[in-house]
């Protein structure tokens, strides 16, 4: 017993002195990221803190992996509400901008860019879409992309051609057709996965590509119920229904890209973050395109998708150091520079958020390899903000359900139903006016 | 025997304190006081806008619980459709899954080759972690590519969408529990007939009764305890449900598969949703604790007679 007291005891003065000899040396950067991609994030980013613990000596990185996006956020705000320090950096997703903002919890990287010799030159390098949700209504920029990707279309290239097709659908006409053609008992011909439980990002290609988004850059203001935004919804309703090219009510997530894969879907709509799991997995040629989610324009195209993704967060509740906070921005510096955001693309599959990264190894040659690639980059240009407001999170949520309810048939008249949504969200944005 | 001593030295006075201490305080802090701040809180509209971190959230008395069965209000829908889905997940618990395990029980109560195993493979689902369990059952219900749509298309069926079928999806919520339930619930029947002596069947044989009378008026009566027992945790249990939506579509689609505890996880980090998530413990604590209370009643009463 004694002894079994004196080893308790021993340790704990140890566990006190080693704490106290780090703190005396380094500064220590808590680092939340979660990962929505079954590649090794943990080795990763290990990885990234070596690099970056030898550029930099007194510096140490506490990589924490924090689970899905989900919990991440659930994580970080449960430990703040509750009077817990939290992390010092976090990845999460670009839209929960408001969510920690409107709390108090984040810094702007603003006056970190601001205090920077190249601020500007750092900040253009960004593609101007991927920014968007980064940054608020008065122009003020809060964090900095990282692990960044969009849907795109994903297409059994071998089964188009085989049915006559050398390209892929470029407007939602063209994509019904060959969606059509390609269906059979045993293959959907297009799978877009609106099931389960988080439908609101790929709807907001069908509405981007309709002509009306709805977010813009007020926080203030959601427009759910315009003529565009039924008509994205009722047309994705038709896919499972009248048109019959996939099931009623939409794929699954998760089920999606293995159904592509064993060839029981001709076509997917799915996240930039599986292109290397989808190449490498695919035993036909795949192919890679903008989603074609709305009717044809001037040009015949009917573009249009949402950002998605996470960005790097800084947390400060007014008691960090300024060396602590130089030491946490030159993390985020050092994990959105080309180099590192060349390796995360080229590792993962998400869009190297910034264009000198495309012209950097090793996704140069990967992307010269696979123009893949390059596809969702390109993309961009026809791309627009992921839904954010106030309130996201509950927003958020009476738009899933709102959609849920429309997709399986569940309210019939979808105008009715958004326009219920509308008031409720008009309701809760109005105590943020 | 040894004389009392006059005066206790204040240690002894103090030493059954000083013992339970540990454990009532963990109580008080984990149990009383969160108790206590759910109710104050779900009489209090958090503080909501810009900054809300630093506000005191204001008194509204019991208008978080005139919210929640108020179904034009965003969370009164979500929560009236989430607490009926709630009692039918809980009856169908507690009608099927508490009959079949007892059923089970009676057939494997029985001396007959490899009934070790058969034991363990109705018991088997228990032992798995649930997340898992029901990670494979949503491979199994997968629409595409699960396994129980490749058996329905090979009998000619077209399929089901049974995560993504608003009608379908509590059903297959429903099943994944009384697969995992079953073997459960058998195993505390099993403990209960194997209480009941052997030689009261004998005599009822030698009467003359018949299998099925000698269950309606000897082990229905004498499992009385272990079957009230068992009714009251599965409904217990079911009203504790949310790891398997976390996996078979997180309350499908529109909440049409949404529980109770689930929702109130699935809004419990928003700031402004607090008051409504305090509310909905409020409701659920209070009527597993009616049902606990009535069906204990009703036993007692009933056994007493």
């Amino acid at each position: 017993m004694s002894f079994y007291r004196i080893a308790c005891l021993a340790l704990l003065l140890f566990a006190m002195t080693a704490g106290a000899a780090l703190a005396q040396d380094d500064i220590v950067i808590d680092f939340y990221f979660p990962s929505a991609t079954a590649n090794d994030a943990e080795g990763i980013f290990q990885r990234y803190a070596d690099m970056f613990e030898e550029e930099n000596p007194g510096i140490t990185i506490n990589s924490v992996f924090s689970g899905s996006y989900t919990d991440t956020r659930n994580t970080i705000l449960t430990e703040l509400q509750g009077g817990g320090a939290g992390p010092d950096v976090a990845v999460m997703l670009s839209i929960d901008l408001y969510s920690f903002a409107e709390e108090g919890y984040i810094v702007p990287a603003q006056t970190f860019i601001d205090a920077m010799a190249d601020g500007d030159a750092y900040i253009s390098d960004f593609f101007p879409a991927l920014m968007a949700n980064g940054v608020d209504e008065m122009g003020t920029v809060w964090s900095i992309p990282f692990q960044r990707s969009t849907p795109i279309l994903y297409y059994n290239a071998d089964l188009l051609a085989e049915a006559g097709y050398d390209s892929p659908p470029t407007n939602n006409a063209e994509l019904v057709e060959i969606a059509q053609a390609l269906t059979t008992d045993e293959r959907d011909g297009l799978l877009v996965p609106v099931a389960g439980g988080f439908p609101i990002w790929m709807y907001q290609s069908f509405a981007i590509a309709y002509g009306q988004n709805i977010v813009s850059d007020d926080p203030t203001e959601v427009y759910f119920n315009t003529p565009e935004a039924v008509a994205a919804v009722e047309f994705v309703r038709s896919l499972g229904t009248d048109l019959g090219v996939g099931p009623a009510g939409g794929a699954a997530w998760g089920d999606t890209p293995v159904a592509f894969l064993a060839g029981q879907a001709a076509m997917i709509y799915h996240t930039t973050g599986n292109l290397s799991r989808i190449l490498d997995g695919a035993d036909f040629e795949v192919g890679v395109w903008y989603l074609p989610s709305g009717p044809a324009g001037d040009d015949g195209a009917g573009y249009g998708s949402p950002t998605g993704g996470g960005n790097l967060y800084i947390f400060d509740d007014g008691s960090k150091s300024d060396e602590e906070l130089d030491a946490i921005w030159k993390w985020v510096v050092f994990l959105s520079s080309p180099e590192i955001q060349s390796d995360w693309g080229a590792t993962t599959g998400y869009i190297a958020s910034n264009a000198t990264a495309w012209e950097t190894e090793p996704l140069a040659s990967r992307a010269m390899e696979y123009p893949q690639y390059g596809v969702a980059r390109d993309q961009l240009q026809y791309a627009d903000k992921e839904f954010s407001s106030y309130a996201t999170i509950t927003i958020q949520g009476i738009i899933n359900k709102t959609l849920e309810s429309i997709l399986t048939g569940e309210s019939e008249d979808a105008q009715a139903a958004m326009d219920a949504a509308q008031a409720q969200i008009d309701g809760i944005l109005a105590e943020y006016k | 025997m040894r004389a009392q001593t006059p005066r206790k030295p204040l240690v002894s006075y103090l030493q059954p304190y000083l013992l339970i201490a540990p454990t009532l305080i963990l109580v008080l802090m984990f149990n009383v006081l969160p108790a206590i701040r759910t109710v104050s809180d779900s009489t209090h509209r958090p503080a909501r806008g810009l900054n809300a971190a630093g506000k005191a959230p204001e008194y509204v008395g019991l208008q978080n619980f005139h919210d929640l069965f108020d179904e034009a209000h965003y969370m009164g829908a979500r929560f009236l459709r989430t607490f009926r889905n709630t009692l039918v997940f809980a009856l169908a618990t507690v009608v099927i899954a508490v009959p079949l395990g007892l059923l089970l029980a009676l057939l494997l109560n029985h001396k007959q080759p490899l009934l070790g195993l058969w034991r363990f493979a109705v018991f088997y689902p228990s032992l798995l972690p649930l997340i898992g369990a029901a990670s494979i059952w949503s491979f199994i219900f997968s629409d595409s590519i699960g396994l129980a749509n490749a058996v329905l298309k090979s009998l000619g069926h077209p399929g089901l969408n049974w995560l993504g079928d608003r009608n379908l999806v509590l059903l297959s919520v429903i099943i994944v529990n009384i697969w995992k339930q079953a073997g459960y619930f058998m195993i505390f029947f099993l403990a209960g007939l194997q209480n009941i002596p052997r030689d009261i069947y004998e005599s009822a044989s030698l009467d003359g009764a018949s299998d099925l009378q000698q269950f309606a008026a000897l082990t229905l009566p004498l499992l009385r305890r272990t079957l009230l027992f068992v009714i009251v945790i599965s409904f217990i249990f079911a009203f504790q449900t949310v790891e398997q939506l976390q996996a078979l579509g997180e309350g499908g689609p529109n909440d049409s598969a949404n529980l109770l505890l689930y929702l109130i996880f699935q809004n419990i980090s928003e700031r402004r949703n607090w008051g409504y998530v305090n509310a909905m413990t409020i409701v659920l604590i209070g009527v597993v604790l009616t049902f606990t209370i009535a069906n204990f009643l009703l036993f007692e009463r009933d056994e007493s007679n």
